[in-house]
């Protein structure tokens, strides 16, 4: 039957160099989909409690989403996820380019590795086949070299995913990047594939992906597209930022309308925020102690969203994706043509480390991308480490010389040069801001700005307390792509799941602090319907759209040939999330320990710019989350299942 | 489902060569075979076959068609999103993204920049969404 995935896995022990297929019944695509769902069935049942996560009983599956290949749009993004050794749970990363369809035209909805290599090695699947080939002479090699060398090797044509040098030397904020500089980035992931010695995957498939209804999936497509295309001409870049300014000093907000968003990403990505984040509140600045006033809208300038697109050769888009916010921009810098920077590594490396120096941001970005490294823990450390170097906890001496003040790019440059080499302070810093904080001592820890042992992402939870909800309560904390008040208002899943509440068109700003049932709902929803995102490998970007316009259940109907309603999905999307709780309870962590630091939930309260006076009682929208969840509101235990 | 090959077959190899997935095995002047697990239905082997010795999934024999004759891709920029599922679909990888009209968004729409290696299978018309992909012979005429 068609049904939209392969309907079978692949399994690769690295130890004895063995492949096996499984096949997976349809009973557990419909209780977990694929993509993440199906990843954290399979860990939860197969990984034995207490794994080391750079050992060989840890799994590392790459999978596909539900969706991938049925003609529905949004839909290219591929996961990866494993045991994390970054916060010793559940960890996935998530990216788009064009791997995940690749997984899929291979014949599998996943490739699952076990066990660690002897030596360097690399999985190639050419045409159903697969084979582990040594990778002895790519072992040191960049992703972008790496990817190059292996697509030439392949014929010209073959999909990659390749660790760099951050990953081979196990840095724990490393990631798995595809199409020369995305990446998978977070739960350091990278570290577990440089653990088991595999460089790198190269898909080479043209299996056809069954659909129940392909004309039904497209005829969808087809209007979603309308929404996407849907464009008239809007303000400068640096005009953008006076929007932010405005909403900032507006006692009352509206609720978001995603097709605002949509708007700005399509013109310029995401570094259409750049500026407006920093004025809204939204932008962490200096290490969260700073604000809007600290780094306003003269030091910004340098990375208003035109900037960016000034250097834009052409946009990029990932698979399946008719929005393109992507984009090549040519650098003066060793690297030439780059992606440009996502607004995450612009913020990282820029506004939270006071750098207004538009190349430097974009060589660290080109450097992190080519070594494997993520752009949010290495900027959120080399924040933290000049916060030290302000304390005076890490000297000039014990930064092999370098004068670490706030915005010192060329010394930035220099440091996460080294955070990639593993050399000298780079050492330290090399797996995150909490490990190295352990190994200084001095009270360093005070300046680690993480929740569960992972850097936090650009948007403050003191501007929308959503996000500090979701950096404490989910399996893999400190992630911005799962919920917010603010994505909630652009989700609009109100329009099609019967029962959640519509958020008032204008509110006063006070409301988003208050604790309340309707939050913890609204937290609760944006879980699960991430959850079923991910296991149909949409990106978040589309879903901004909003459920009327971005037809997700619909196409999950059309492609499988379900009857399900929206509210049976989000039932399984909250089968997801307990699964992914369950696997960190299994594995020792207390859902209490991964609750964002005090100077990020306001205590104390920020005392100018424009998150002044705000705090919130995360302790009870936690509570209320996990209430919501089904679980012990006390513990964060799932009850039951 | 996949596509078969009948006793019809002279083993001339055309369709071997010519399988985007390398489905098709046997030796010189044998009859040849399809393994079924990798057949894509591409009917390349079908348009190919001199002897009229390939049957589709349907038990249909499949017609042969000069080469020259086959259908390629016309792209219509206009409805084009564009989203590359066209050009990640195509078995043989025929098909590119363009460099960008200047003066309008950089947005890359594909083209057929390998015509030489398409196989007239229509994937990518069937598989876009916005049908901005169409089959045609109308080449011939330019």
């Amino acid at each position: 039957m068609n049904r939209g995935y392969m309907g079978k896995i692949l399994w690769v022990d690295l130890t004895v160099k063995e492949f096996r297929e499984e096949a997976i019944p349809d009973e557990i695509y419909e209780k977990y989909l694929s993509g993440t769902g199906l990843a954290a069935w399979l860990l939860s049942e197969r990984l034995p409690a207490g794994a080391d996560p750079l050992g060989p009983e840890n799994i590392l599956a790459f999978v596909s989403g539900l969706l991938t290949g049925t003609d529905s749009l949004f839909t290219g993004r591929w996961m990866v996820a494993g045991k994390s050794p970054l916060t010793g749970g559940w960890g996935d990363a998530n990216c788009g380019g064009n791997l995940s369809p690749a997984i899929k035209r291979c014949g599998f909805d996943g490739i699952f590795f076990t066990g660690v290599s002897e030596k360097p090695v690399y999985l190639l699947i050419n045409h159903g086949r697969p084979e582990l080939r040594d990778a002895g002479h790519l072992w040191g090699k960049d992703t972008a070299e790496t990817e190059e060398y292996l697509i030439a090797e392949a014929g010209g044509h073959a999909r990659v995913a390749a660790i760099g040098p951050a990953g081979e030397n196990l840095s724990l904020i490393s990631g798995i990047c595809n199409d020369r500089g995305r990446i998978a980035a977070r739960s350091g992931l990278g570290a577990v594939m440089g653990s088991k010695r595999l460089k790198a995957l190269v898909l080479n498939g043209k299996k056809r992906i069954p659909v129940y209804q392909r004309a039904e999936v497209q005829r969808l497509s087809r209007q979603c597209n309308k929404w996407v295309q849907l464009q008239p001409p809007f303000i400068s870049g640096p005009m953008a930022a006076y929007v932010g300014t405005l909403m900032r000093v507006l006692p009352t907000q509206m609720a978001m309308e995603g097709m605002v968003y949509k708007i700005l990403l399509k013109k310029w990505g995401t570094v259409s925020m750049n500026q407006m984040s920093v004025e809204i509140g939204d932008a962490p600045v200096m290490n969260w102690k700073g604000s809007n006033v600290d780094w306003g809208i003269g030091k910004s300038l340098s990375v208003n969203p035109d900037a960016f697109k000034a250097r834009e050769k052409v946009k990029y888009h990932c698979y399946s994706c008719p929005l393109g916010c992507g984009g090549v921009c040519a650098t003066k810098g060793p690297y030439g043509d780059v992606h440009k920077p996502e607004y995450e590594s612009v913020l990282a490396l820029g506004g939270l480390c006071m750098n207004g120096d538009l190349e430097s941001i974009f060589t660290m970005n080109e450097m992190l991308n080519r070594a494997g490294m993520d752009t949010i823990s290495a900027g959120g450390t080399v924040a933290f480490a000049m916060e030290c170097y302000e304390q005076g906890i890490l000297t000039r001496e014990d930064l092999d010389g370098l004068d670490l003040t706030w915005g010192n790019a060329a010394a930035m440059i220099t440091l996460v040069g080294k955070m990639i080499r593993r050399e000298g302070v780079g050492d330290l810093l090399a797996d995150g801001s909490v490990q190295a904080a352990r190994k200084i001592g001095k009270g360093a820890e005070a300046y680690t700005m993480h929740a569960g042992g992972q850097e936090l992402p650009m948007h403050d939870g003191r501007n929308d307390p959503g996000f500090n909800v979701h950096y404490s309560v989910e399996a893999t904390p400190g992630r911005h792509t799962i919920g917010a008040q603010l994505y909630y208002e652009m989700f609009q899943l109100w329009k099609r799941v019967r029962g959640l509440p519509r958020p008032p068109l204008v509110y006063h700003k006070d409301r988003k602090y208050v604790a309340d049932e309707e939050k913890a709902v609204m937290a609760a929803a944006c879980s699960k319907f991430m959850n079923v995102a991910n296991g149909a490998g949409l990106c978040m970007f589309g879903l901004f759209l909003g459920a009327a316009r971005i037809p997700t259940f619909e196409w999950l109907n059309a492609a499988t040939g379900w009857r399900k309603a929206p509210e049976e999905y989000m039932a399984i999307g909250a089968r997801i999330q307990t699964l992914k709780q369950n696997f960190n309870i299994k594995h020792g962590i207390d859902p209490r320990s991964f609750r964002a630091v005090d100077r990020v939930v306001g205590r104390p309260p920020q005392n100018r710019g424009a998150n002044k006076g705000r705090a919130m009682d995360i302790e009870k929208m936690r509570s209320d989350y996990w209430h919501q969840c089904g679980w012990n509101p006390k513990t964060g235990h799932p009850q039951g299942e | 489902m996949s596509y078969r090959i009948t006793e019809t077959c002279n083993g001339c190899g055309a369709c071997v060569k010519l399988c985007p997935v390398g489905a098709i095995t046997g030796e010189k002047k044998n009859i040849h075979l399809i393994d079924s697990l990798l057949c894509i239905e591409c009917g390349a082997c079908g348009r190919i076959c001199p002897t009229a010795a390939v049957k589709d999934s349907f038990g249909i024999v499949c017609e042969r068609i000069k080469r020259s004759a086959w259908e390629k891709p016309q792209f219509d920029l206009k409805t084009c999103m564009p989203c590359g599922i066209c050009i990640e679909t195509c078995p043989v990888n025929c098909l590119a993204p363009a460099e960008p009209v200047s003066g309008r968004e950089l947005h890359s729409h594909p083209f057929l920049k390998e015509d030489k290696r398409c196989i007239g299978c229509g994937f990518c018309a069937s598989e876009c969404p916005v049908r901005a992909v169409r089959m045609s012979r109308s080449f011939l005429a330019e």
